[in-house]
């Protein structure tokens, strides 16, 4: 008798749930039809994406748009981390990887001896913007040294005057993106990383930039950095700092112009997409890759990144045509490339 | 507390839990005053404790309700993750997810769990070197209920989701792995009438993942009917042909199609890859040893003379397990189920680790082989995001995971009360 009656409970569970599958697809179903009433794109498949969790948004954003107008798409788009993603692309998991850095030799070379040939698009800029508060008068310029001694580090300065003796004498107020965050991982990567130290442990932290925002317009001896997008949105309460470049010695601001001419060094980095060229023989795979470059300007530029220039872009359409394969970032004999990306996005550096 | 346990030590003859009566018994004798008084402080302490504990949840729970509630709309329970509205974001898709891999979790561990602690429990074995292996076990078990889930998480990515690349490799454009069922192969060419409209031509060599179409060959369309695909070449100077009917009959000479898999809900391949059918199993392997030593307990729990009654009436081993010890013992083990349940829909890191961290997807699973968004790992990535959209939104999820957690639990208790009466 009891276990008739704990089968019977059981079933009913059992029912419950799955009449709770029944209404997954029919809402989707309903999502769709209303959706994308203009095409009638019979076009199937599953895309796999992983890769970096910083393009994540950016493949996330693409991908709504493109299952407005081919319902029947499935993307599936990861973040496990650029390095990740890359080792999944060499192993034939996925069609697509996200990278926020360029595929480094090692990895290029992995392709080679699996026998994946890819194409190289880049898809936009992600900068990140040093603010102060417009009423601070005193800071013109800052070189990577000075915001070292101001970040990294327990023993990080404490007053303005400790950077620069004309400086007033007053604390130093930080206020920076969450230790979640990609920008503070960022951050982090350009300043400390090298040298085996964390950021300074005593700042304002906080995940609502607007909170960040806030903080520096509100306090005249305050310092704090986001992404270039948000400090776009708030010019008038902020004064983005100019910062000098390692290389030519020359403070830049970071406008979209110096960070797409990477100029603005070393606060600004390309991010891509790297296709494997055998999915793009696939009509879905195909499909997306150009609606994801024809889209990638605006969209990144919703979720906070800097738009490639029109050049840029255009070579990158080019190559996706002409299914161009190989890395421009690294060389011949194998060693990595660096510098900005309009002078290495180049036919003569092409290596497959 | 060192106060406490300076006193002469009285609880050994007063009744348990009730301090004043112990009081009572104790009137005569001199220090009776300050043994009253330490009974009550420590009555005291422990309200204190658990009131403490209450406090923090209440707190938690209040803080999460204030960020949450704004989000708390029917938007929220419908919709899926959208990157480009963070307003109108929702989780319906996670919670489908969610409890599709607790079913899975629950269908695989609970039964194995189960019969696992009756086999240590009823059936202890008499001869010395089985004694020896079932302490083994024993101890095993015991250990491995403190492992952190993310072990669990890598063992279930070489067991489940590769299988030790014993059957293959899931790999893009190849019809990878041991396929079992549910699964017919196509070429997918887009057809000239545009906006994405394609034809299906059915694959016969699966190792040839790309095809390119130059003669008049056959095709299927989406409702399943056979048809001859018309070519056109834009070299030979024949305009293109503008009716739509017949455009999307037509390719162009030349197209490529890559391979495409059209899959029922039962498809079944070998090794798992990355779905939620190897999420559910991992997870299963999290909760089987609290599920087992739970169980245990609760067996442990029955008196010996029930099970001597039992047999005293002449039953099987067999006949008492079935009619005495399990239905004595369901209540203590369906608590352990629902304890472990309740861990298992709130992983992160091992579905992190067998699902990757996907969160945009529309629907629930598709079929077995199909990914999914969980509630955890979707919160993870909103409660991450600078947004804040996200940030309101992550603790409305966390809202509804607390929800559909409670739910399932009392459910289960609903269910373990009904058999405690029956």
């Amino acid at each position: 008798m009891k276990f008739t009656s704990f089968a019977l409970t059981c079933a009913i569970a059992l029912v419950a749930v799955s009449t709770g599958c029944d209404k997954s697809s029919t809402t989707t179903d309903g999502g769709a039809d209303s959706a994308a009433p203009v095409a009638e794109s019979t076009l199937v498949g599953t895309i796999k994406i992983d890769g970096s969790s910083t393009v994540q948004p950016i493949s996330n954003a693409i991908r709504e748009g493109f299952i407005q107008e081919h319902p029947n798409v499935d993307i599936n788009v990861s973040g496990n981390g650029t390095g990740n993603g890359f080792k999944s692309f060499y192993d034939k998991g996925t069609d697509i990887s996200d990278a926020s850095r360029p595929i480094k030799a090692g990895e290029f070379e992995k392709c080679k001896e699996n026998g994946v040939e890819f194409v190289e698009l880049p898809v936009a800029y992600d900068g990140l913007t040093i603010v102060v508060n417009p009423q601070n008068d005193w800071v013109k310029e800052l070189t990577v040294d000075q915001l070292k001694s101001m970040f990294v580090g327990d023993d990080a300065v404490k007053n303005w005057s400790d950077v620069d003796p004309s400086w007033p004498e007053e604390a130093i107020q930080i206020y920076a993106p969450g230790t979640g965050s990609g920008t503070y991982d960022y951050f982090h990567e350009v300043l400390a990383k090298k040298s085996g130290k964390e950021l300074r442990g005593d700042m304002n932290l906080n995940e609502d930039d607007n909170i960040l925002v806030k903080g520096v317009a509100d306090n005249k001896f305050s310092i704090g950095f986001f992404g270039v997008a948000y400090y776009a949105e708030n010019k008038d309460k902020l004064r983005a700092v100019p910062i000098v470049n390692p290389k030519d010695e020359t403070a830049y601001e970071p406008t979209t112009e110096n960070i797409a001419s990477n100029k603005y060094a070393p606060f600004s980095r390309p991010l891509f997409i790297y296709v494997n060229t055998e999915s793009l023989n696939r009509a879905e795979v195909q499909t997306f890759v150009q609606y994801f470059l024809a889209n990638t300007p605006e969209v990144s530029e919703k979720v906070g990144y800097v738009r490639l220039p029109e050049s840029v872009m255009a070579k990158a359409q080019s190559n996706l045509d002409a299914v161009s394969v190989g890395t421009h970032f690294v060389d011949e004999s194998g060693e990595g490339r660096s510098g900005a990306l309009t002078d290495l996005y180049k036919d003569e550096n092409l290596v497959k | 507390m060192a106060t406490v346990s300076s006193t002469p030590v009285d609880g050994g003859n007063s009744p348990h839990g009730t301090g004043f009566a112990a009081g009572e018994y104790s009137v005569t004798t001199d220090n009776s005053k300050r043994r009253k008084l330490y009974s009550r402080l420590f009555y005291l302490l422990c309200v204190f404790i658990s009131a403490l504990s209450v406090v923090v949840l209440g707190v938690l729970l209040v803080s999460i309700g204030w960020q949450g509630h704004s989000r708390l709309t029917s938007d929220l329970l419908q919709n899926s993750h959208s990157e480009l509205n963070p307003d109108s974001a929702g989780m319906w898709p996670s919670i489908v997810g969610s409890i599709f891999i607790c079913g899975i979790c629950a269908l695989s561990a609970l039964p194995l769990g189960v019969g696992t602690a009756i086999f240590l429990e009823e059936f202890k074995p008499t001869s010395k070197p089985l004694k020896m292996l079932h302490s083994f076990i024993q101890l095993n078990i015991s250990n491995l209920a403190g492992v952190p889930s993310i072990v669990y998480g890598l063992l279930g990515l070489s067991l489940f989701v590769f299988m030790f690349n014993v059957f293959g490799r899931i790999q893009v454009n190849e019809s990878s792995g041991t396929e079992l069922f549910g699964v017919s192969h196509y070429y997918q060419v887009l057809s000239l009438a545009g906006g994405g409209h394609t034809v299906l031509i059915p694959q016969d060599d699966e190792s040839q993942a790309t095809i390119s179409v130059d003669a008049p060959i056959q095709a299927v369309d989406r409702d399943g009917k056979k048809f001859e695909l018309a070519i056109w070449d834009p070299k030979s100077g024949t305009p293109k042909p503008s009716d739509p009917e017949v455009r999307q009959r037509t390719v162009r000479k030349g197209q490529v199609g890559g391979a495409y898999s059209e899959t029922e809900w039962y498809y079944l391949r070998l090794p798992f890859g990355k779905s939620f059918l190897a999420a559910g199993l991992t997870l299963s392997l999290v909760i089987l040893p609290i599920v087992i030593i739970a169980s245990q307990e609760a067996l442990r729990g029955v008196p010996p003379s029930l099970r001597e009654a039992s047999f005293g009436l002449g039953a099987t081993k067999w006949q008492t397990v079935r009619n005495v010890s399990l239905p004595a013992a369901l209540p203590g083990i369906m608590t352990g189920a629902i304890l472990a349940m309740g861990r298992a829909i709130g992983e992160a890191a091992p579905i992190l680790v067998v699902l990757g961290a996907a969160v945009a997807k529309n629907s629930g699973p598709q079929n077995l082989m199909d990914n999914v968004v969980t509630m955890p790992v979707l919160i993870f990535n909103w409660a991450g995001r600078q947004q804040a959209a996200y940030q309101e939104l992550a603790a409305a999820a966390i809202i509804v995971l607390l929800a559909v957690l409670l739910l399932m639990n009392s459910v289960a208790i609903y269910l373990r009360q009904k058999m405690r009466v029956g």
